[in-house]
């Protein structure tokens, strides 16, 4: 994998589908690192950083940011195809809040002085950013969240707590929505700011999750004093904001790699179970194999409404809902045939490959983060549906 | 309303041309119609068959050449799926098959016929259920065929060729079905050789037919029921308020989006894994969206008069026609190479 004929930035946009395809598939795979492919478990900081440092050194950190930004800005076509091949490789998800949400927010209703400051320093991997959205009290219900943001002078001074805030302890910036209107009705009174983690008054405590992995963090935040440039958009425009970037996580949620990967490992414990041939199994294995290809279906509608320029519908809420039960079915499965096999922590006879109770662990969240599967049926049934 | 789930990976060219033939098929939405025929002989109108004919239909998958409309299965599929909004009781599908393989095997004179919607050609290609294995032997009395008390021709696969019989030479006993039409046993008589055909090619575009049918079926149906819940009021409250509801309909919509993104994906390239596929999901799914529906119409949901229990009755019928969800599951499963993509 050396006689790759080096492309600017610039010309990839030119190359055909197909071409381009190949090119990044070259690059991904003399570059990734090995050892972190297919992770188990989502990466911190220190695993997964020089993959980071690779793409922002070949500029292929930002695919979707217009190149002004110093993004690549691929078209929606492109950014798929990119997509499709770091997970066709097995690449793991980086510190990619900056990249996926922030940066596009900024890049839509920052200043440009926040745009100048702070998208160069995502660019470097200077500043890894997570993002403080949920709170105790306010999970599904998000909008009655309460940590608070009152202007002192030319700062903000925040008091609150957000939690199952990602990879909290490996960020040194995050982006936080704070109440700064008591008064208003719930969703009026939100702010979108921008805090240092090193401010003084932020404790940051690991959660330890099924997995025994410390992936979500507590944020505590004790008058910490931001600087009132850190605002971004209106005063009390932040949910707004927020909302407008979700239709995006809905339709990455949604995306059939987890079940697909699933799928391979069962067929993997089956064998090994010895159950493959089994026709019980076999009816089962078939249910989960015609399920992941009509999933695949509908995810390409909605890839093509992407590549058409067009936006996403509430209705792209039902992607997640299909990919997330889909794949813990087949988790599930996973548990009914690997019998003792169900309860070891570890992966079976030390091959990564047989670890029917890491994936079924790894499946439960699905259908509660990204808006659990529950406020996915009411979204649709409000604003699909249109029932009363 | 439509299961909006996206966009058809269909070009510019092949979306036109599935709205206009929706357009021209608006004319057999009527669930009354289909309502009226329930339980007649031969449980459709002959008017309406000439008028299938006259629009086209019935030979939409016939080249251009042997008379047909030379058209794809992304029309037949749009065109199915809105009759099945009405619940068209005509077979079209049947003889859509039956036309493709008379004109592959060379009949011009009864496909002439066909196609101008005065024949009714049937093609009894099984001799028992839950198969998708083409019966050739002359002798056996084959079984299911769909309105065999309209037939004025069946098609018999014999060895490797096909015969042409006279409807009135063969014995056809007929059994009534949930939908208001009847399956036949026939016992064939002789006929004459007229070629071959591809059988189980035109079963598959047969198969993949019906799940369009199935999917205007379930999206009609499930139209009602939540109009239903939009209106109906109990405890002081529209009943579409309470989450319950709402979340059995959310979860009897995505098989809906599901069967449209299968069977839309396999009518721009109708392989027999994409048929298969899109025919096991469709009959599962309307099995599904049929009992929700009925469920969330609660007590009138049961009643007969009732036109929701129409499309279930229709399911009941269809889901296991031309192979039901199992079987095409498990062809999808033996026809789709394992690979080790993860």
């Amino acid at each position: 994998m050396n006689a790759i004929t080096p492309i600017e930035p610039a010309d990839l946009n030119a190359l055909e589908d197909e071409a381009f395809r190949l090119h990044i598939r070259a690059w991904i795979e003399a570059n990734y690192p090995a050892e972190i492919r297919n992770p188990p478990k989502r990466l911190h900081w220190e695993e997964n950083k020089s993959w980071y440092f690779k793409l922002a050194e070949k500029g292929w950190l930002c695919p979707g940011w217009p190149r002004e930004f110093g993004g690549l800005g691929l078209s929606p076509t492109k950014q798929i195809i990119f997509t499709e091949e770091l997970e066709r490789w097995g690449c793991a998800r980086s510190n990619d809040h900056g990249i996926i949400m922030l940066g596009p927010l900024l890049i839509r209703y920052g200043s440009a002085e926040q745009q100048q400051h702070f998208l160069p320093k995502i660019l470097s991997g200077e500043h890894i950013w997570c993002q403080g959205y949920s709170e105790p009290n306010s999970g599904s219900d998000l909008a009655s969240l309460r940590t608070s943001a009152v202007l002192d002078g030319d700062e903000y001074v925040v008091n609150g707590q957000k939690i199952w805030t990602t990879l909290a302890q490996d960020a040194n910036w995050i982006f936080l929505l704070v109440r700064t209107d008591p008064a208003a009705k719930k969703q009026e009174g939100i702010s979108f700011l921008l805090v240092d983690m090193n401010t003084p008054g932020i404790t940051v405590r690991p959660i330890i999750n099924l997995e025994m992995h410390d992936e979500f963090c507590e944020v505590f935040f004790d008058n910490v004093r931001v600087p009132r440039a850190n605002l971004v958009g209106q005063l009390n425009k932040g949910w707004d904001m927020a909302k407008a970037l979700l239709s995006f996580e809905r339709i990455y949620l949604g995306s059939p790699r987890q079940s697909a990967y699933a799928l391979t490992r069962l067929r993997q414990l089956a064998e090994r179970m010895g159950v493959w041939e089994d026709a019980v199994f076999g009816q089962e294995y078939a249910r989960h194999r015609a399920d992941l290809a009509d999933l695949k279906s509908l995810y390409g509608r909605y890839v093509e409404v992407l590549k058409r320029g067009q936006p996403l519908g509430a209705d792209v809420s039902q992607l997640k809902i299909i990919q997330s039960e889909l794949f813990q079915r087949i988790t599930e499965t996973m548990m009914a045939i690997a019998a003792e096999n169900a309860g070891l922590m570890e992966p079976m006879e030390g091959n990564r490959n047989l670890n029917p109770a890491g994936l079924y662990i790894q499946a439960r969240p699905t259908s509660i983060y990204g808006g659990t599967n529950e406020i996915q049926r009411n979204i649709i049934a409000k604003n699909v549906l249109e029932l009363p | 309303m439509s299961s909006a789930a996206g966009i058809a990976p269909w070009s510019d060219d092949q979306a036109e041309s599935a709205r206009m033939v929706r357009d021209s098929a608006a004319g057999f939405l009527d669930v009354a119609r289909a309502r009226a025929l329930r339980g007649t002989m031969p449980g459709f109108s002959a008017d309406a068959w000439r008028e299938m004919g006259a629009l086209g239909w019935i030979g939409l998958l016939v080249p251009e050449e042997a008379g047909g409309s030379g058209l794809s299965m992304v029309e037949m599929c749009a065109l199915a799926e809105e009759l099945g909004r009405g619940l068209a009781p005509e077979p079209l599908i049947p003889c859509v098959l039956s036309a493709m393989l008379l004109a592959e095997a060379g009949e011009r004179e009864v496909l002439a016929q066909l196609l101008a919607g005065e024949a009714v050609v049937l093609t009894a290609w099984q001799d028992r259920a839950n198969t998708l294995a083409v019966c050739t032997d002359a002798a056996a009395t084959r079984r299911f065929v769909p309105m065999a008390a309209g037939a004025t021709h069946v098609l018999l696969p014999v060895g490797d060729a096909l015969h042409l019989v006279n409807a009135r030479d063969c014995e056809i006993t007929t059994e009534a079905t949930h939908d208001g039409g009847h399956l036949g046993t026939l016992r064939p008589g002789a006929g004459r050789a007229i070629g071959r055909a591809d059988v189980a090619a035109a079963l598959d575009r047969a198969a993949l037919a019906t799940a369009a049918y199935l999917l205007g079926g379930m999206e009609s149906g499930y139209a009602m029921t939540l109009a239903y819940l939009n209106t109906r009021q109990q405890f002081g409250k529209i009943i579409g308020t309470f989450q319950a509801l709402q979340h059995k309909a959310v979860d009897t919509k995505l098989p809906i989006a599901l069967t449209r993104a299968a069977v839309e994906e396999a009518a721009m390239d109708p392989t027999r894994a994409a048929c298969s596929r899109a025919k096991a999901r469709a009959s599962e799914a309307a099995m599904i969206v049929g009992q929700n529906c009925v469920q969330l119409s609660g007590g009138i949901g049961y009643t007969d008069q009732y036109d929701v229990g129409l499309y279930l009755r229709k399911a009941m019928v269809l889901a296991p026609a031309f192979g039901g969800a199992a079987l095409h599951r498990a062809r999808f499963m033996d026809l789709t190479p394992e690979t080790e993509d993860a």
